[in-house]
């Protein structure tokens, strides 16, 4: 296993910059989620480190070597992809065997990786079977273990559980969240699913418009996120974000709201409003860090209910407020029904403030 | 079944004058050339003179020289044909695969022999071979590479081969349609995974692009092989099958005794065994297109 570095990772296509700036350090034996919406860069990033698109500049270090004009298969990766790409008409086996028939090992040796690999994805049995005779999690099995016989210095996975069903999808993931601790294999993932970056990386790069957003724990993203991008993307259902302006009351600092109503703030939250450069602020808040009250409470605001979604455990409740549209979740025996005049309580200690003219988050210094 | 009939009787109404068509045009004509293959036709002589002689025609086939001849030039100008031709076509698809400038126009120059009439070629290439006023005959005196020009098409020698160049001009742009519109459909995934996995270019064509064709071109390699089987305007035109047999195919051969010598029994038993020939290939074709559905039902 190696570590990865990508620096200054520029990817122009004509004049539209797919991949910008990007610079970042995958640890050995790192699970890192490359993550954001179609179109992000986030694909090419991947195709540029394994070598299938040639980058317009910067530096990609695999190991300790600089692998910028190696091709593909002297970079000692190995690619799971989207759809599988077995070969059809190769056997199973064949297919194990094929990276290593590639690279002349001896057939012994072929023979001896591709049981060994089997094994560990317990799929012996299906060793004589052409692709199309296995089922869609048995195919991205093997696809995992014709990366796995080469036992690479990285693995590059490029959305491998989107064609999954749900159910599929998720023990997939707990399969390769499983395989990364066994092999303590450093893993480059692509996925537009945060859920699945959340729950399976060591850490997250949160990337939009060929720019690199966020790299940290999912935590941390989670908690901290840098903009109202990252804020909005991390997290299902998404972090609300409600546009204020910053005003004076009683000569403390508070946001005001178009609809009239003003929400005071906390010592440490005007601290980092000061830091803004415009008078427009972005509140955010999570679904589970703001409370729902049936009648005004002292610090709460007028809400109208949208829609209520029962899930169950949950109930989320999404509410009109300053002209955003803002996520709570409140336990399953409190009946609210649409259209109902609520009143919503902020926590001060876990709300998230932004710049509006920026979109960057404020911290207290 | 009857019942069944009745049932469906107007279903049958609506498909009987297309029945009706195919029996007078199709069926009939079959059945009558194979009774004609048992019966002796004099030449000049109105067809219902004719007088049953059972098998004899079919023995007089098989034991004339010609015969012989004619087959061994069938299955040379067939398989050479279809061999060349698939493989330059397959090659040009390849090459025209990749983007580079002036594919299109390439493409579409390399496609014109295809679709010019096979007869204005044959004539076209007849003038080319000319051993008095043809241009590769010219050009071969010209480069000094021979003292007169060499007589193409009167040799017995290189008459046939000098007939399939001409076919394989004319046919290779349907190779190269088939193999082009083939490679379309092969995932680039499959190759980007070919190449992570260590296969060099040869490689990704034999492992990946290749296996991926196969049945494309099973099937571009049977239309070709019946279409040159069944070919006929080219030697007919070209040389009518001489000089002394040397060019002469079956298609050319049955169509000279039958309008030529007015040998209708043989050349009746000739065309039935050529009908049974091509329902052989016939078979293997539908067997390669059914196999493919097959495939594709099952992915």
């Amino acid at each position: 296993m190696a570590h990865v570095v990508l620096k200054d990772l520029v990817k122009t296509y004509g004049s539209f910059k797919a991949v910008n700036d990007v610079s970042l350090t995958v640890n050995d034996g790192e699970f890192v989620a490359l993550v954001g919406p179609s179109g992000c860069g986030k694909t090419t990033t991947l195709n540029l480190v394994a070598g299938l698109t040639s980058i317009t500049s910067g530096d990609i270090v695999i190991g300790d070597r600089v692998v910028n004009d190696l091709d593909p298969k002297d970079r000692d990766i190995a690619m799971v992809f989207q759809n599988y790409a077995l070969y059809p008409q190769k056997s199973v086996y064949m297919n194990l065997a094929f990276p290593l028939q590639m690279r002349r090992l001896p057939r012994d040796e072929i023979d001896k990786k591709v049981k060994e690999a089997a094994r560990v994805l317990d799929m012996t049995h299906l060793l004589e079977r052409k692709p199309r005779e296995l089922s869609g999690g048995q195919q991205q099995r093997v696809a995992l273990g014709r990366a796995l016989v080469r036992d690479p210095a990285v693995f590059l996975m490029d959305e491998p559980l989107s064609n999954l069903d749900a159910k599929l999808r998720v023990q997939m993931r707990s399969e390769i969240k499983r395989f990364h601790q066994d092999l303590k294999a450093t893993i480059i993932y692509v996925t537009h699913d945060q859920l699945e970056a959340v729950t399976m990386a060591d850490k997250m790069a949160v990337m939009n418009g060929g720019f690199l957003q966020q790299y940290d724990s999912p935590a941390q993203v989670f908690a901290h996120p840098v903009n109202m991008f990252v804020a909005s993307f991390i997290g299902s259902p998404a972090m609300s974000l409600i546009p204020l302006e910053i005003s004076t009351a009683n000569g403390g600092t508070v946001l005001t709201s178009a609809e009239g109503w003003s929400l005071g703030l906390s010592p440490r939250n005007v601290q980092k409003v000061t830091k803004a450069t415009t008078k427009k602020i972005v509140l955010g808040a999570r679904h589970s860090t703001i409370k729902l009250h049936k009648s005004a409470v002292p610090g709460s605001i007028p809400a109208k209910v949208y829609t209520v979604e029962p899930t169950g455990d949950v109930t989320f409740v999404q509410a009109f407020l300053s002209g955003a549209i803002v996520n709570v979740s409140v336990p399953p025996n409190i009946a609210v029904t649409p259209d109902e005049r609520i009143w919503l309580e902020f926590d001060q200690e876990r709300m998230h403030l932004f710049d509006g003219e920026t979109e960057m988050a404020l911290e207290a210094s | 079944m009857l019942r069944n009939i009745w049932a469906h009787r107007a279903d049958y109404a609506y498909v009987l004058p297309a029945i009706a068509v195919m029996l007078i045009v199709i069926a009939y004509p079959i059945y009558y050339t194979v009774e004609l293959s048992f019966y002796k036709t004099p030449p000049g002589l109105q067809l219902r003179d004719k007088t049953f002689i059972g098998f004899d025609n079919y023995t007089t086939i098989l034991t004339s020289e010609v015969f012989w001849k004619v087959t061994w030039n069938t299955l040379i100008w067939t398989f050479g044909s279809t061999f060349i031709s698939f493989v330059l076509g397959f090659a040009t698809a390849l090459a025209l695969h990749r983007d580079f400038v002036g594919r299109g126009v390439l493409r579409a120059i390399l496609i014109i022999p295809w679709v010019i009439s096979a007869v204005a070629a044959s004539y076209i290439w007849k003038w080319i071979y000319h051993s008095d006023f043809g241009i590769i005959g010219a050009v071969l005196v010209g480069l000094g590479l021979a003292d007169r020009p060499p007589n193409f098409i009167d040799n017995v020698s290189t008459v046939l081969p000098s007939l399939i160049v001409v076919n394989i001009w004319r046919e290779f742009p349907f190779a190269m349609i088939m193999m082009m519109a083939g490679l379309q459909t092969v995932p680039d995934q499959l190759l980007r995974a070919a190449k992570v996995d260590g296969a060099n270019a040869w490689q990704r064509f034999w492992h990946v692009t290749f296996p991926h064709l196969r049945n494309v071109s099973v099937v571009t390699i049977l239309l070709l092989a019946v279409a040159n089987f069944n070919s006929f305007i080219i030697p007919w035109i070209m040389t009518g099958g001489g000089p002394s047999n040397a060019s002469h195919i079956w298609i050319t051969h049955i169509y000279e005794l039958a309008f030529g010598r007015q040998r209708w029994g043989v050349a009746s038993a000739y065309s039935v065994l050529l009908f049974l020939i091509l329902m052989a290939l016939g078979y293997f074709y539908v067997r390669a297109l059914s196999g493919n559905e097959r495939k594709e039902g099952r992915a």
